[in-house]
């Protein structure tokens, strides 16, 4: 006997909800047979509020687009900048914010641990890694003065040098979170429960990855060995030396197994730029930002972020305000019409649980 | 072509081969730009995906130029084969804006087109999604249009908490209660600002 | 319940002491100020010791913790969700965009002043405000718990018609069920 379908609202007050979104579901029994996503509820018109600002006071704007992760957000919107501008970076600035974006994907990792392993109930990891998480924000907070949202990385360099004996400090922090991963391992990925509940679950076949825009950890646990920090590298990424970790499972379990690879890629890509990190300017200074004029001109850049590839589109007319920004976040596809494809077929209880696999991201898809 | 050796140069000749009337240069190391004319674009875009195999769209985008009378749609393909990205931009008239949908081509090209034809208004004919996707009860200019003024909206739409005005800019405030000297290159700016 | 300022019964001073002590979160992280609550309730800051914990549901939770700017279309959600918690009830603001619209000043999809639309007992300032002053705004709540001035709840049913205009200033569509107050 065909089940009556039912219309299910999932969302926007939801706890098993990533952020302030809705997910309408048509469910037969405990199957979905329809989802549809519905945004907005975040939008606070970035766009149109930066063509308002002066170049400088984009910063501030464009990290609070991705609330886990800010950093990539304004390294790519400075690269952006020093594309058109033609500017050139010290060395040792590059270095430095190699380090930042690797430290904030070690939290946005800690982050997505906590949420992925509370969206099947197991409450003790997210107390974890949470907490451990917070460690990497104390050496944000010491660095940037920001325990969240940075606004270190500016156009031509960093803010401000690193702090006395700060690099000892971030190797200690390594050390532990290091030290922590066995931990992990035993509570959440050699979990029989876990691996249970994830094998087979939120499937994107190899073969539509690529056609249906999928990026990031996703892509990587659908087996496509595809990083842009390889295939386009920025900054000082092709100067260091680290694998990028698939999976073939195509499921929330492989793609589990890239993240929790990649966390340890992290932590040695941070100690080697540590250890190779030249001495020098950190700042290539820019003119009076108030009246800082950024010559006619386009960029894309994409930045690799702990969720997927940020892509920041960025045109200049030549004035102190930009022209155009639009961002790409990795959750603009995952969030939308991914999630409407493979949620097809997955039980209510999972819907939560596929979606923290993704790493959906509201606040990205709507700015 | 094989794929293989696809380069910026490679790629730059076969596109030219093909579409004489595209305006193709190498934007810099792994970016291929693209100028086309509206029509053509649709073609050229099913072209890149099937044989020169810029399967990933990236990026579909769109830029208000009011001066110009014109919206310019770009669209972004990535080749992982080639590791090189093709920047395709066209211009759309700003009066009677339209283009065709993509969503056959790639199904995430149906989210971008919701997006641009809120904030710009422009219709993407046979995408059967168009209508409320981030704003709710939205009446009058898309908001994204460069002749939407949003400080405006905002003044005339939302209670404003007084108390703001003082603060508008730190280093006058914090001048006049201190006594502490405004930098010149501020003081051009504040001026600047009033003249506004 | 209601409160006479002159004579304060004893049983509402021993409802008030335990209202203080269980104060629950709904669950709704409306804007980015979310990203805050996980640290505040996990091991480090643990919420849990001021008996700060989550629900779920709207019916079992006594805080609405407005985290950030409201878009017009949350905005709706939001008022939708208060009036279905059940009193007593409290709302906190937390971070400067609900205070008077912080950085999206000129945004013409946010709300400025939260407390045009909805009673707050407590505004956390800060951009965003760190789990520690998350947690001293709390106890500012209970203290005016204990001190029976936190009241929010009443002031929005006295007041009701003044922020019923407001919100439909700022929701065109209003197609919502009347709650009975």
């Amino acid at each position: 006997m065909r089940e009556k379908e039912t219309t299910i609202y999932l969302g926007p007050q939801h706890p098993g909800i990533t952020g302030n979104m809705m997910v309408k579901l048509k469910v037969a029994g405990d199957t979905i047979v329809k989802a549809e996503t519905h945004v907005g509820y975040l939008h606070r018109a970035f766009e149109k509020l930066m063509e308002q600002r002066t170049w400088t006071q984009s910063f501030p704007i464009v990290c609070r687009i991705c609330v886990p992760e800010p950093d990539p957000n304004e390294e790519n919107l400075a690269r952006a900048i020093e594309e058109i501008e033609g500017r050139e970076v010290p060395e040792r600035a590059k270095y430095i914010r190699v380090m930042v974006l690797e430290l904030a994907r070690l939290a946005t990792y800690g982050l997505w641990m906590g949420g992925q392993s509370g969206s099947m109930g197991l409450y003790t990891m997210p107390q974890w890694t949470i907490g451990d998480r917070d460690y990497i924000l104390d050496l944000f907070e010491e660095l940037t003065g920001g325990r969240v949202y940075h606004m270190y990385i500016w156009a031509g360099g960093v803010r401000r040098d690193l702090p006395e004996g700060f690099t000892d400090r971030v190797l200690k922090t390594l050390d532990y979170l290091e030290n922590r991963l066995p931990d992990y391992d035993n509570l959440l990925f050699n979990n029989a429960l876990f691996q249970k509940r994830a094998q087979g679950v939120g499937i994107i076949p190899k073969d539509k990855a690529i056609e249906w825009g999928v990026v990031g950890p996703p892509l990587r646990g659908s087996g496509i060995k595809h990083d842009v920090r390889i295939d386009e590298p920025y900054e000082v990424y092709d100067k260091l030396n680290f694998i990028v970790p698939t999976s073939d499972g195509c499921d929330v379990w492989s793609r589990a197994l890239v993240r929790r690879q990649e966390y340890e890629q992290s932590i040695s890509i941070i100690r080697q730029v540590i250890e190779k990190m030249p001495k020098g300017d950190y700042y290539n200074k820019i003119p009076n930002p108030l009246t800082w004029q950024v010559p006619p001109g386009e960029a894309y850049v994409k930045t690799e972020s702990a969720r997927g590839e940020f892509g920041y589109y960025v045109v200049s007319d030549g004035s102190i305000k930009p022209r155009r920004v639009h961002v790409r976040g990795p959750a603009y596809v995952h969030g939308v019409s991914l999630l409407e494809k493979i949620l097809v077929g997955a039980n209510i209880a999972d819907v939560s649980f596929i979606m923290n696999s993704l790493g959906t991201c509201p606040p990205e898809i709507e700015r | 072509m094989h794929i293989q050796d696809c380069t910026e140069n490679t790629c730059v000749d076969q596109i030219q081969k093909i579409f004489h009337t595209a305006e193709v240069e190498i934007q810099r190391k792994k970016r291929v730009k693209v100028k086309l004319r509206l029509d053509l674009v649709p073609l050229f875009l099913s072209y890149a995906r099937d044989y020169l195999n810029f399967k990933h769209l990236a990026h579909i985008s769109c830029v208000d130029w009011i001066e110009e009378n014109e919206f310019e749609l770009i669209f972004m393909l990535w080749s992982y084969e080639a590791s090189l990205m093709i920047m395709v931009k066209t211009r759309v008239n700003r009066e009677k804006p339209e283009f065709i949908t993509l969503s056959h081509l790639w199904p995430q090209a149906e989210t971008y087109e919701r997006e641009i034809h809120e904030m710009y208004g422009i219709n993407f004919k046979g995408n059967e999604r168009l209508g409320e996707f981030i704003l709710e009860d939205w009446e009058g200019v898309p908001p994204m249009r460069r002749d939407f003024d949003t400080i405006k909206y905002s003044k005339e739409n939302f209670y404003q908490r007084p108390g703001r005005e003082d603060a508008q800019d730190v280093r006058e405030t914090i001048s006049k209660h201190s006594g502490e000297e405004v930098p010149d290159f501020a003081k051009e700016f504040s001026i600047r600002r009033i003249e506004e | 319940m209601t409160y006479d300022k002159n004579s304060k019964k004893i049983v509402d001073i021993i409802q008030n002491f335990a209202r203080k002590h269980s104060l629950w979160i709904l669950a709704y992280g409306t804007g980015c100020g979310a990203i805050e609550v996980p640290p505040t309730m996990t091991s480090r800051y643990d919420g849990e010791r001021f008996g700060l914990r989550g629900a779920a549901t709207p019916r079992q939770a006594d805080v609405l913790l407005i985290t950030g700017y409201l878009a017009t279309k949350t905005l709706k959600r939001v008022i939708r969700t208060y009036e279905q918690m059940q009193s007593p009830k409290y709302v906190i603001g937390f971070g400067s965009c609900t205070i008077n619209g912080g950085m999206y000043w000129d945004s013409y999809n946010t709300i400025k002043a939260l407390d045009r639309y909805l009673p707050v007992d407590v505004y956390i300032n800060g951009c965003m405000p760190r789990p520690e002053s998350v947690i001293s705004g709390f106890i500012k709540l209970q203290q005016l718990i204990s001190e029976g001035k936190a009241n929010g709840a009443e002031k929005y049913q006295k007041n009701l018609e003044w922020y019923r205009e407001n919100q439909k200033k700022v929701i065109h569509n209003w197609k919502m069920p009347d709650y009975n107050w």
